[in-house]
């Protein structure tokens, strides 16, 4: 009986020792990739990547910065799109992440743009550049890993202005690290503008009684005539 | 007792507090002086319940018994519901009161913190 006691025992903590990569794989097999679907709140909200300076500028990238007034000159203010890593590290309203077979996409309420992470192709050649560029992934385990090139130049990589190229490349891994807590890796890569590649780590957190509202940027925006 | 209008605005207010001192906001910087308060009491002429912010409208009496019109600029709609408003929190004729961060230049304009509305209850604005 004793055996018997130790052997169930064994295999209980075998089947709890499973990875969560292990658990993925398990569920990739199945036909299921991991689940990072729901409402999710941005924690330890920070629009900047650089709060007390030290970008890693080019000469371009700091000659365009100092140029820039971020009073007037914010895209945001005209209800453009934020473009990466800013739609997903400056925005302290809630977003949805949906997925389907063939894409991840995430709605983000404010100011109720989308972006979508291709699950079944690889980047097209010829690229048009855009606000949001050109999202493709794949799971690692349990990570989405996001790749984007194709932006244009047009956005601001956070809410304190800091510039790029059309060169810009942005590298997520992206994965929930408990029920409630999401993490998004990010490395930004342009080397037109930044000497060096910027990580940074943004957490949100689960909002399961949350919905997505009406968010229309348009409506009564008084800053827009702020845009040059 | 702990009621919504207690928990709601302390939640909002946490929120704000949180995040208020970090967010490199569009447009409020360049309009509102965040280091000083005001407070004004008066009657809201209107209120637009609309995106990307919501504003209040209200005349104040100055000293001389003057009218001044005074504009507070909330958060968006959708996190100003999560915080327990609704777009008949205020309407016109009520009698309240506003406190926010004032108009850089002396201009009758706030960045709104929160409200006292007629019967008493507070609210905090949001994001």
């Amino acid at each position: 009986m004793r055996s018997r006691t130790i052997l169930y025992a064994a295999i209980l903590v075998m089947m709890a020792s499973l990875s969560p990569a292990t658990r993925a794989q398990n569920a990739a097999r199945s036909g299921s990739p991991p689940d990072i679907s729901g409402v999710w709140l941005v924690e330890n909200f920070e629009p900047r990547l650089f709060p007390k300076g030290g970008a890693p500028f080019t000469p371009w990238a700091e000659t365009k910065f100092k140029a820039t007034n971020p009073l007037t000159d914010d895209p945001n203010l005209g209800c453009l799109p934020l473009g990466l890593p800013r739609f997903m590290i400056s925005v302290p309203y809630p977003m949805e992440i949906f997925q389907v077979p063939t894409r991840v996409i995430m709605i983000q309420e404010g100011p109720q743009t989308m972006r979508q992470i291709h699950m079944n192709r690889e980047h097209p050649k010829d690229l048009d550049p855009t606000y949001s560029g050109d999202s493709i992934g794949r799971w690692e385990g349990d990570t989405l890993v996001a790749d984007t090139i194709g932006f244009n130049d047009k956005t601001w990589l956070d809410g304190s202005g800091l510039p790029h190229s059309e060169a810009l490349h942005v590298v997520e891994r992206i994965h929930r690290q408990d029920r409630d807590t999401l993490v998004d890796d990010i490395v930004i890569e342009d080397p037109k503008a930044y000497t060096k590649p910027i990580t940074t780590r943004q957490l949100y957190k689960l909002k399961p009684d949350w919905e997505i509202h009406e968010y229309v940027c348009e409506e009564n925006n008084k800053y827009s005539h702020q845009e040059k | 007792m702990i009621n919504r209008w207690m928990v709601l605005p302390v939640a909002a207010v946490l929120l704000l507090s949180i995040a208020g001192s970090a967010f490199a906001h569009h447009g409020f910087q360049s309009w509102f002086d965040m280091s000083r308060s005001v407070t004004v009491k008066g009657t809201v002429t209107a209120f637009d319940w609309t995106n990307p912010h919501a504003y209040i409208y209200l005349d104040v009496k100055d000293e001389k018994g003057a009218v001044v019109k005074w504009s507070a600029e909330l958060g968006a709609v959708a996190m100003l519901s999560r915080a327990g408003w609704k777009k008949d929190t205020v309407k016109p004729g009520d009698e309240i009161t506003m406190t926010g961060n004032p108009g850089k230049d002396g201009k009758p304009i706030m960045h709104l913190d929160k409200v006292v509305l007629a019967k008493g209850q507070e609210l905090a604005t949001a994001l």
